[in-house]
């Protein structure tokens, strides 16, 4: 199963990898949602929804549905 | 009629065609342009 | 004044880059607020001296993420830049950019580059360049970006003289482009050059992505022979967008430092509190609480210092100019209208200043994102919290602020419902009645009653909105793809300037605005009063004087009760009397009705109406408008017109009805149909009567 950006824990960094085209927003690739950027969760809102980011040094608000269709590759943070 | 009765019924004169504009000639002039307006219609 | 020998200068930026505190210290007052012809995008238009006596029209742009519009406002700005034949089409464009964000800021700052206008770029908030750790090497990037740069900080305006001796010199800018469109997919654009050798390729690539009025160009023409599927589309937008962040890393690896063990992190802390699951509601009550409570605690005493200075100049007036008609006018109809409507500056500038520091501060941002999953449980979406906090301000801008929300369902619900929330011109009334029917007591010792009510009608509109968004997701069969994406900007401390300035521009709007209409219905209104048609209002003394044979009257009771014979039968009083069997099961008289039907107009003209009628029928012992309304007493039941009844039922009349002409229209222009503000009037309207109805029938 593919790992998607929903999955992070608060706190963790992912890179990410791939998406749906079709599904992800224009505006959120503007503020710079691409392979191979870095992201990091930064709150959940109470109710687990919606999702607080830094995407590649944007701080942005998505939902969890829109996540889901983000692929990422968590980084382990005892790398970091 | 004197001058006060005469100046009051120009101020109301004045009061309905301010309304009228206002209201019943607005449509034509907010499709053309709204911008000479000072709030196109707030409140 | 706009003028052609001016320079034209288009602001653009990203929201929350400081845009208008740059146009702020730019232009200072000397501003226009109007719209766009046809659409309900707020213009801004300053005007700024430059050096060598050079002046300059600075136009105020619609914050965007990018050229690709995603809405109406967006819209506006492409439209600008594609037209060169607009009478504000920029002769240069100032993109202005936040230091901490400057790589997502690029994009535009990029796409604005390849239109081949000569581009400065602001770089803001360098105040904070030490406070992050970071450092620029101005040189690089402006040799690598083809432009000039202005290190600004519009907060504690250093850098705003450099950036204003850059515009005078314009033209020496580069109008080079940065990044080379056909990059892109270098086949398709290779077609597109080859079909219309005379255009700009990025110009064209935009025209076939947007939805947008190109004059120069039959959009038909090149949508058939280069129309792509939209996902293919969406693609190469997608490869654009890669293409430019490529471009703008390569420039920022060497132009941009930032030392992340000098940085401090302010943010992260004040985020962790108040987006807290326990806090972050707690505090966002606490703030919409003090707000309410210090609306109606701070205006208090200018409110009466207005009051009771308009009162008395009225009677200065009376006793002073020579009797007759138009003294009459002066002081029973133009001098209460305009009380009336000055009365409420206080409070309205009190709403509009905190409405301003919420979203100046960034903190709006943060209550979106607390709520969405609740409002989302209703139909609407976190972002419907923007419409309907500003609804309490006025619910036209708050409907205008609801193109934000991506969602069609969402953002049609939010519109629906925005006009239940409690808008400036419901306080006055509210305000009055309140003050007539509740005690001015304290609970507690610190709770003010008054306050109380008044932040719980506030509660009603909130709660009946929501109310209706559940009712109204539950039947509206509307699909559509849901996303939210939301910027979370830095944490700023709201500028007095840029306060000032929206207080003192709406308020004037208000002023201005409803001011006039109020002014002229009270004139109006002042005839309908005083002039009636037959014997009855004729021959008042008359009739007065043959019905009190029995009992003779003192000489002021008997001045009263013609006054009223008279205005009973006034033309007014005569509409009034018609109506008045539909208005007495809420407990109105006919003096209401009047005052409620005269609401159509706006809904704040219901005190000055009465204040007019009132002062046309009433006793002179009475000198202000609350004081008139307190001691108006039923002639047949013996008891005050505005008792706990029939004021909570006017209260709620008001909080329910949909009286605003004004939100109509632009319901209508933002849904493009007529159903959606019709079903507003019908329901809204209906439902306000008949709880109006229900609360006075108890409560008597």
């Amino acid at each position: 199963m593919q790992t998607t950006l929903n999955s992070l824990k608060k706190g963790e960094k992912a890179i990410i990898k791939d998406f749906d085209i079709d599904t992800v927003p224009l505006k959120l690739l503007e503020m710079g949602c691409l392979p191979g950027n870095l992201v990091e969760l930064l709150q959940i809102a109470p109710f687990g929804d919606p999702l607080y980011l830094n995407i590649n040094g944007s701080h942005v608000a998505i939902r969890v549905e829109t996540a889901k269709e983000i692929e990422v590759d968590i980084i382990k943070t005892n790398l970091w | 009629m004197d001058i006060q009765e005469i100046l009051a019924f120009v101020a109301l004169a004045i009061a309905l065609a301010f309304l009228i504009r206002k209201f019943f000639l607005k449509k034509k002039k907010s499709d053309k342009n709204c911008g000479d307006d000072d709030d196109c219609g707030c409140h | 004044m706009v003028s052609n020998q001016n320079i034209n200068v288009a602001l653009i930026g990203n929201p929350n880059v400081g845009k208008t505190s740059v146009f702020n210290q730019l232009t200072g007052l000397n501003q226009q607020v109007g719209n766009y012809p046809g659409i309900t995008v707020e213009k801004k238009i300053g005007f700024c001296k430059l050096p060598n006596n050079v002046k300059a029209n600075i136009l105020d742009l619609p914050g965007t993420y990018s050229l690709n519009a995603s809405s109406i406002d967006e819209n506006v700005v492409i439209e600008l830049l594609l037209n060169k034949n607009d009478k504000l089409y920029p002769d240069v464009a100032l993109v202005v950019t936040d230091v901490e964000n400057l790589k997502r800021n690029l994009l535009l700052f990029t796409q604005i580059k390849d239109l081949e206008i000569p581009t400065i770029l602001i770089i803001n908030m360098a105040d904070r360049m030490a406070y992050k750790g970071i450092t620029l090497d101005i040189p690089y990037l402006e040799e690598h970006l083809k432009t000039k740069i202005a290190l600004i900080s519009s907060r504690k305006g250093f850098g705003i003289d450099a950036l204003k001796k850059l515009i005078v010199n314009y033209k020496s800018i580069s109008s080079e482009p940065c990044l080379n469109a056909s990059s892109i997919d270098p086949e398709y654009f290779n077609t597109l050059r080859k079909t219309f050798p005379n255009q700009l390729l990025y110009k064209l690539w935009l025209v076939i992505t947007q939805d947008v009025n190109f004059l120069n160009l039959d959009r038909k023409e090149i949508r058939s022979s280069f129309t792509k599927s939209h996902s293919d589309l969406k693609r190469l937008q997608q490869k654009e967008t890669i293409k430019r962040y490529q471009f703008i890393n390569d420039v920022l690896k060497v132009g941009l430092k930032i030392d992340e063990t000098v940085a401090k992190d302010f943010r992260s802390k004040l985020d962790r509190v108040l987006t807290h699951k326990v806090w972050g509601y707690f505090i966002f009550f606490l703030i919409l609480f003090v707000i309410f409570q210090s609306i109606f605690e701070w205006s208090k005493i200018p409110m009466d210092f207005i009051d009771s200075t308009f009162a008395s100049l009225s009677s200065l007036t009376a006793d002073n100019l020579p009797a007759g008609v138009l003294t009459n006018l002066i002081s029973q109809g133009i001098i209460p209208g305009i009380g009336g409507i000055l009365i409420f500056i206080p409070q309205i500038a009190f709403l509009f200043m905190f409405i301003s520091i919420l979203e100046e501060s960034g903190y709006m941002s943060r209550v979106v994102f607390l709520m969405d999953k609740i409002m989302r449980k209703f139909g609407l979406s976190g972002k419907s919290v923007v419409p309907l906090i500003s609804g309490t301000a006025c619910a036209i801008p708050a409907i205008m602020a609801t193109r934000n929300i991506e969602n069609w369902k969402e953002r049609l619900i939010t519109i629906l419902v925005t006009p239940f929330t409690t808008c400036s011109a419901r306080l006055p009334v509210y305000a009055i009645i309140i003050a007539l029917v509740i005690p001015d007591n304290r609970v507690f010792g610190f709770l003010n009653m008054q306050g109380m009510t008044l932040m719980l009608l506030y509660l009603l509109g909130f709660g009946m909105a929501i109310f209706s968004a559940y009712i109204l997701n539950k039947i509206l069969k509307i699909k559509g793809k849901t996303y939210f994406v939301v910027e979370m900007p830095n944490y700023k401390l709201p500028l007095f300037k840029n306060v000032g300035i929206n207080v003192i521009e709406k308020t004037k709007a208000f002023i201005f605005g409803a001011g006039k209409i109020i002014l002229a219905i009270s004139i109006v209104l002042w005839f309908l009063a005083s002039y009636g048609p037959g014997e009855k209002f004729n021959n008042a003394e008359k009739i007065v004087t043959e019905n009190t044979k029995e009992n003779p009257l003192s000489e002021a009771e008997f001045e009263n009760a013609v006054a009223s014979q008279k205005l009973e039968n006034s033309y007014i009083g005569l509409m009034g009397k018609t109506i008045e069997p539909a208005i007495s099961p809420l407990g109105y008289d006919w003096k209401i009705g009047i005052a409620i039907i005269s609401s159509f107009a706006a809904r704040e003209v219901f005190v000055g109406t009465l204040a007019t009628i009132y002062s046309v029928g009433g006793s002179d012992n009475e000198v202000t408008i609350k004081n008139k309304m307190a001691a108006e007493i039923n002639p047949v039941t013996g008891e005050k017109i505005f008792n706990f009844a029939s004021g909570i039922s006017l209260l709620l009349f008001y909080a329910f009805a949909m009286q605003c002409a004004s939100t109509l229209a632009v319901t209508k222009k933002e849904t493009n149909s007529w159903k959606w503000p019709a079903g507003q009037l019908i329901f809204m309207s209906g439902f306000a009567y008949v709880v109006a109805l229900i609360a006075y029938q108890i409560l008597k």
